[in-house]
């Protein structure tokens, strides 16, 4: 049983990945991506999470390769810290304290112990450019409060500022303005768009700019889709060529590695590379499927990526070919859908892409597909009216799904459509059944299906502001031709001209409850009869439902007025009723439980209530400070057993809840640290590289020499410690390079560990043998270890320096283990 | 075909693809096929999720695979320690796969990198590695190899332990549910003390070698006794070509060596899966793949010794839809199949190796054979598009149905108002005014005599037209009602016999539902109908329900202007009227040609217009609902007058036919609050 703690909001996915440009590692295998309060590590390969860096308290802003050291990765917040990481094992090494919030991080490999920052000084909007000295510490924390100024006035945004030409200058824009800062000088240039003002140039305003990473050039993008590459002669003398095919604004530009071709991206959702900044020389990647938001491009020169609006990373090959995308919850529109569970795949269903349906697992917090719903190319453009997708239902254990899909452009101009689709087995997948044009007059409120498990006759039920509920039903349509089914209007009704707000139907599908603005009214779902009505005048339905199980005789409304009432269907009479200003209100599919959500001025809270009793049965104030939009149950596949009363109702369902900022959470009753870190439990196996060509130089070369000194100690019947077991090498080797001591430190110890005595016959008494003799018992095993390789290791050994004292106390541990180890026999050589 | 694949080579060896579902959740089914490639499917959304090709693929192919099972912990410092020790459960991602290969090495797989880990040669089997195992909290891996030895690997120290595990090649393990004990089996089956190394236990085993082993069991059934963590439990093992999969029970007593039960099923079993019970009332439910490609369930509660082999609960089956006449449906074959977590339903792999359809059932213990029909024609081409963008494009062809409004369906169809008792009435009433075939047959001489003096004297258009509608034949039909010529079309419908007239609307109604430009032609005509014949229809009893249809159309097809295209209706059929009345009442209309027709086809409208022009006072009030206005009644009177005079009418054709409409039978609320 789950030890019981208290009950916690956590978020749970659909966390945004596109807030700030990508970064790669230097190797191209993992991608780096700032989330919330995160920095999530993806393989570039699987796009699998691989570790999830947290520690910040507050929005991270920016990331940034440390580039004296390509395995570690530094990370600025709004919690005014920097911070180190070793992204390899998801370990935090370093803390640097800033104090003010930092919005953007930048670093330069020719500032080496110093890195950029914005941050805004006194008034909100004015924003500068400094650089910060990182002192060498060997405390975890350390506070760097050395801040030098570089830029004042600058855009907030980092697509903004670039460092060109090896660190000679910055450059930064904003509004008209491009000024360019050389650090040698020490002197600013600023260069203003001529004639911005005249209406031939109205939108020419900067928008993002990038620099030649060798050359004096710097590209810039403009608000009216242009490219102008910037040429400098001299501080004032400059020429500018204009690139043009966007037709809107210029969202982000890159230079490549060698800086031969630029990238720019923008609304269109087109890549487009520029090959030797001409005009005429370009190509393009299309169909992206949202607005590019971000691009980077890997330092190993072989990969590109984008960010897009619609929460995910494409990652690009260098011939423009996607090869991976990494999809978080699509959140680039408003949800009209609101919260579903597929019965089928037991997914998340919400609107996603525009116009489709996304299905997002909600176990592996991935996104498994979206459906497209309304197969219609989408125009990326400003200002143009789409066709939403507003309503979405299953019924018939997923059998059927239900899509309403509206266009508005005037008020009198609505299209409507509702699409019928059946769950074909044969194919596993959806199928068209029936479109019906124009199902009602005016925008459709509320869709449901009957979900009776014994009704012989799929029924679906639409209300809609005309004033009308239409009864869908499934008839057979087969003619001599072929065997069909379709759907056709069984029944309409209305009730004085009242717009039907919501429906739906009782549990066992008897009773059908709509409500006409302030007006429940309760009808036969055999006869179509109209039974009975409610009404309170405390304000429009916003909420429906029936109670189900044991208190399926109670229906619930919450209206706009804040009122919660329940009524119950046998004495027709009003049974309890409360003050709650209920935003969602969702019954719980495998108990009698309600959760409602109500809305404060000073944040939401959740009531979990049944219907029975007005007492509710849980309560958690401030669950979000914003508004909660949609919720959902989702029923558990193993059910836990809480036994303490406040608990049970997340027994056999998990509740989930969609906020309007479009985060995703839901309740856990887990400490923290375990739902917070699954990630960073990671595997020790030891990593043996597979065999390449230097190994075979090498290794054989080693096994040569093994063999050869078998043979001798084997006729001396002595066996020596193989190398692999001389602790102060497997430490030296297999200790992350970032905490190591320094090399001169470690070097006599390492070398003498590594020669071999002739007068080493008492071998066996060495201590940390143990197991050797154990293993010689039995005659068939023996042992050896893998040989292992860490080319990183000598290469970042002169860091070391850096880092001596900050070790973690594990680690402390283990260094002060090996002083104690016995060396005599080193001393006998 | 991709069941044998795997065992082509030596006759012993199991049948089948390596391939196994990722723990837990699983979220991934990974398959090994025999050209080399390792593939990990998501198992959610049947995606190839990666392809991975070991460097020495060709040489060593994969022989084994095994998940790790979920992330290994790193060493917990002992602060962690103090917290709960329930955290293994916790972490749900998967990372690490071990691969067994014919050369005897083992390659660790990173899924999550999509790398290769490590590679485990070093002091290990030099010959077909036959069974993987993880350990499921030490972070060991055992093996067990044609080479007779059984190796404990451990990952994180890289410590290898090796020793013999048989006289010939050991080709299963399976480690106790408490990590202290390993089954190992190659003809005979040992039970090991891990610890020691030492066989604690030995049974029987098959004939063949064993190609599965697993415990079934994870608590003792008698409770009573204390519980050692292995004696009392079951474990089951299947072998190569052994339809039997035999059940044991780890006793206290050295002696049993023989099995306990055994399942019966079709075929050598390929893939087994099967969930643990935790208590004793809890069956165990097994699923077992065969190499035939069924799926055999079984459900039963281990309690001791049963002699008799036990069959299957239930058997399932895939197979095509065999489209058509000539192709017979075809077995597919599944390839494996996993109990979900919440035991109720199944994963099912189907299809070919190299692109699997993986699906959820759910099952139904009440059918003791299902058999699923799946069209997986299309699943042949490589999806490499929807593997990047991850968008499913669902079926939309043109078989579906398409409501507009106006299209019966769209609205609710209008059910028959008037009450049983009246039709009752009239049918007895027809029923009394039965006649002689005698009779019948002198009316019916009569009737062509006349016919045949009209047609030489008239356009044979009515004539035509009838005989069109009442044999529903379409060219003949065609060449009246796609006529333009207005006049044509008047004199045509005045000369209509009357029980012809709901035909010809129902025909129209048809025809103006289609496509927009026949309907332009349709709409003259229903015009020249409604103003026409407004009178005969007002008397029909039923024509509410008759016509609901085509009123429906009407209402949605002016309902850009509607109260406009009301008023401009009602005012165009005053006028004709007037004009019409105006006009001398001396011509004969001649549409009343039989007043006996009687045709057995059609005799139920035949004897409702007869009555209707009999009883027309009478019916009157029921028919026509609540409020007819005065204006209605005029209309009648002078519309029998109406001779085709009216050719003012000529624009605005459908707001003119349907406000007439209206005027006969009011239907909608909206119309009578207005009119009044």
């Amino acid at each position: 049983m789950v030890e019981e703690e208290n009950i916690r909001v956590v978020r749970c996915g659909g966390s945004e990945l596109n807030f700030r440009r990508a970064v790669f590692s230097a190797d191209s295998k993992y991608i780096f991506c700032v989330s919330g309060d995160f920095v999530k590590v993806y393989s570039t390969v699987t796009e699998e999470c691989v570790h999830i860096l947290h520690g910040h308290r507050n929005l991270v802003t920016g990331i940034q390769l440390n580039p004296n050291n390509h395995l570690q990765l530094y990370s600025c917040s709004l919690d005014g810290t920097i911070k180190l990481w070793d992204y390899i094992d998801g370990i935090l090494i370093k803390t640097f304290i800033v104090g003010c919030k930092l919005h953007a991080l930048f670093t330069l490999a020719q500032a080496e112990d110093s890195v950029f920052v914005i941050v805004n000084k006194e008034k909100p909007d004015i924003f500068q450019l400094v650089s910060v000295k990182l002192p060498k510490s060997s405390s975890q924390e350390v506070e760097a409060k050395e801040l030098s100024f570089v830029l004042d006035y600058i855009n907030q945004s980092p697509k903004c500022i670039a460092f060109g030409n090896e660190g000679v200058y910055v450059a930064a824009v904003r509004e008209f303005y491009l000024s360019v800062y050389f650090f040698k000088k020490k002197t600013t240039s600023r260069f203003t768009l001529s004639s911005s003002r005249n209406k031939k140039h109205a939108k020419n305003n900067f928008t993002c700019v990038a620099c030649h990473p060798t050359e004096d050039c710097i590209a810039s993008g403009h608000m009216d889709g242009k490219i102008r590459l910037w040429n400098f002669y001299d501080d004032k003398k400059y020429t500018y060529t204009c690139l043009h095919w966007h037709h809107d604004m210029v969202m982000d530009l890159a230079f490549s590695v060698t800086g031969t071709s630029l990238l720019s991206g923008g609304r269109e959702s087109v890549l487009v590379e520029w090959r030797d900044a001409t005009e005429k020389n370009k190509e393009f990647l299309p169909r992206l499927g949202a607005t590019i938001e971000h691009i980077s491009v890997s330092p190993a020169g072989d990969l590109f990526c984008t960010s897009h609006s619609d929460n995910k990373i494409i990652i690009i090959h260098r011939n423009l070919e996607a090869s991976a995308v990494i999809q978080g919850l699509v959140k680039d529109r408003s949800i009209f859908t609101g919260l579903m569970i597929d019965p089928r795949t037991k997914a998340l269903v919400l609107n996603g892409k525009p116009g489709h349906l996304q299905f997002y697992s909600l176990q592996s917090d991935k996104q498994l597909y979206n459906l497209d719903i309304i197969q219609q190319e989408y125009i990326n453009d400003y200002g143009l009216i789409q066709i939403e997708l507003t309503k979405a239902a299953f019924g018939c254990f997923g059998n059927w799904l239900a899509t309403v899909e509206q266009r508005q452009e005037k008020e009198t101009e609505l299209e409507l459509q509702m699409k019928l689709w059946m769950y074909n087995k044969k194919t596993q997948g959806f199928i068209l059944n029936t479109k019906i044009n124009m199902p009602h007059e005016d925008c459709i409120t509320a869709l449901c299906f009957c979900n009776a498990e014994k009704s012989e006759q799929p029924t679906l039920v639409t209300a809609s502001k005309d004033g009308y509920f239409k009864v869908w039903i499934l008839t057979d349509d087969s003619d001599i031709y072929k065997k069909a089914v379709g759907w056709t209007c069984d029944f309409v009704g209305s009730y004085h001209k009242y717009q039907a707000t919501n429906c739906c139907f009782s549990e066992d599908g008897s009773l059908l409850a709509v409500s006409f603005e302030e007006i429940v009214t309760i009808w036969d779902s055999v006869t179509w009869e109209l039974k009975c009505t409610f009404c309170q005048r405390a304000g429009k339905i916003r909420h429906l439902c029936f109670g189900r199980l044991t208190c399926s005789k109670y229906l619930l409304g919450a209206t706009e007025n804040g009122i919660l009432c329940c009524w119950n269907l046998l004495s027709c009479a009003l049974e309890w009723n409360a003050k709650l200003n209920v935003r969602v209100m969702e019954p719980d599919p495998n108990s009698e439980n309600i959760a409602a959500i109500s809305q404060s001025s000073v944040g939401s809270d959740l009531f979990v209530f049944k219907p029975s009793e007005p007492r509710p049965l849980y309560i958690q104030k401030g669950i979000s400070r914003e508004k909660v939009q949609w919720g959902v149950f989702v029923p558990r596949d193993v059910p836990e057993s809480f036994t303490s009363e406040a608990y049970q109702w997340l027994n056999r369902s998990q509740f989930y809840f969609l906020t309007k900022s479009q985060s995703l959470l839901t309740f856990s009753t887990k400490s923290p640290e375990e739902k917070l870190t699954p990630t960073s439990k990671q595997l020790l196996a030891e990593e043996s590289l597979p065999t390449t060509p230097f190994y075979f130089i090498l290794g054989k070369h080693r096994q040569q020499q093994d063999e050869k000194l078998n043979e001798t100690l084997e006729n001396e019947l002595v066996q020596l410690p193989l190398t692999e077991n001389i602790p102060a090498i497997s430490e030296l080797l297999h200790t992350p390079a970032h905490v190591l001591p320094s090399a001169a430190f470690l070097c006599s110890m390492f070398v003498n560990s590594l020669l071999l005595s002739k007068e080493t016959k008492s071998a066996k008494e060495i201590p940390e043998d143990v197991d050797m003799e154990e293993e010689k018992e039995s005659e068939d095993s023996d042992e050896e270890n893998d040989f292992t390789e860490k080319v990183q290791d000598t290469s970042n050994t002169g860091l070391g320096e850096d880092i001596i004292h900050q070790l973690s106390k594990s680690e402390e541990k283990e260094l002060r283990k090996f002083r104690k180890i016995d060396y005599s026999w080193i001393a006998a050589l | 075909m991709a069941a044998g694949g795997g065992g082509s080579c030596d006759p012993l060896a199991p049948a089948g693809v390596p391939c196994a579902f990722s723990p837990h959740s699983q979220a991934y089914f990974a398959l090994a096929s025999t050209d080399g490639h390792l593939r990990v499917w998501e198992t959610a959304n049947n995606r190839l999720h990666q392809e991975y090709v070991p460097s020495a693929h060709l040489s060593g192919t994969c022989t084994c695979l095994a998940w790790a099972p979920a992330r290994l912990q790193a060493k917990e410092s002992p602060q962690r320690k103090k917290r709960k020790s329930e955290a293994v459960g916790m972490s749900n991602q998967t990372d690490l796969l071990a691969l067994g290969t014919a050369v005897g090495s083992i390659l660790l797989y990173s899924t999550v990198k999509g790398e290769l880990h490590s590679k485990l040669i070093s002091g290990g089997h030099d010959n077909r590695v036959n069974c993987i195992q993880w350990h499921q909290d030490s972070g060991c891996l055992y093996s067990c190899s044609d080479d007779k030895h059984i190796v404990e690997w451990n990952v994180q120290t890289c410590k290898v332990n090796k020793w013999k595990g048989d006289n010939s090649s050991v080709s299963s393990l399976c480690i106790s549910p408490d990590g202290k004990m390993l089954l190992s089996a190659g003809r005979t089956i040992k039970l090991w003390v891990l610890e020691t190394k030492e066989v604690y236990r030995h049974f029987t085993g098959h004939a063949t070698p064993v190609s599965s082993l697993m415990f079934t069991t994870i608590r003792p059934p008698n409770e009573s006794q204390p519980f050692d963590g292995i004696t009392g439990l079951y474990f089951l093992s299947g072998a190569v070509h052994d339809r039997l999969l035999n059940v044991w029970q780890v006793r206290s007593e050295n002696k049993e060596k023989s099995a306990v039960m055994s399942f019966t099923v079709t075929d050598e079993p390929v893939y087994i899966d099967l969930t643990l019970s935790e208590n004793k009332e809890e069956p165990v439910k097994l699923a077992v793949v065969c190499r035939d490609g069924q799926v055999h369930l079984f459900e039963h509660i281990l309690n001791g010794y049963c002699k008799k082999p036990l069959t299957s609960n239930c058997t399932i089956q895939i197979a095509t839809p065999g489209k058509g006449k000539k192709s017979t449906p075809k077995p597919i074959p599944i390839l494996a199949a996993g109990f979900c977590s919440d035991k109720m339903s199944l994963l099912l792999v189907y299809g070919s190796w190299f692109q699997p359809t993986i699906e959820r059932v759910a099952l139904n213990s009440r059918e003791p054979h299902m058999c699923l029909v799946r069209d997986i024609s299309n699943c042949w081409a490589p999806k490499v598009e929807t593997a990047i963008t991850k968008v499913r494009t669902p079926v939309m062809n043109s078989e579906a149905k398409v409501l507009v409004p106006g299209i019966p369906g769209h609205h609710a169809a209008i059910k028959p108002a008037p009450p049983q008792t009246e039709q009752v009435e009239s049918k007895r009433k027809s029923g009394g005014n039965e006649v002689s075939i005698e009779e019948r047959l002198g009316a019916m001489d009569i009737d062509t005599h006349k016919k045949g003096k009209e047609d030489l004297q008239t356009n044979s258009f009515p004539v035509l037209l009838t005989q069109g509608l009442e044999s529903n034949d379409f060219e003949m039909l065609n060449k009246v009602l796609q006529t333009r010529n207005v006049n044509l079309i008047k004199k045509t419908v005045l000369r209509m016999p009357l029980h012809t007239i709901i035909p010809l609307l129902q025909e129209l109604t048809k025809r103006l539902q289609g496509h927009p430009n026949s309907a332009v032609l349709m709409v003259q005509w229903l015009k020249c109908v409604l103003t026409v014949h407004a009178s005969y229809l007002s008397t029909l009893p039923d024509l509410v329900p008759q016509l609901g249809t085509l009123y429906q159309l009407m209402e949605s097809r002016v309902k850009t202007f509607q109260k406009l295209s009301h008023l401009h209706g009602k005012l165009i059929l005053l006028i004709t009227q007037v004009t019409a009345s105006e006009k001398t009442k001396g011509a004969t209309s001649p549409g009343q040609k039989a007043k006996l027709v009687y045709e057995e086809e059609s005799s139920e409208e035949e004897s409702d217009d007869e009555i209707a022009d009999k009883d027309s006072e009478d019916n009157w009030d029921e028919d026509e609902e609540e409020s007819e206005s005065e204006k209605d009644e005029d209309v009648e009177e002078e519309d029998e007058d109406a001779e085709g005079k009216d050719e003012e009418n000529g624009e605005d054709r459908d707001t003119a036919s349907e406000k007439e409409l209206n005027g006969d039978s009011d239907l909608d609320p909206e119309n009578e609050s207005e009119e009044e």
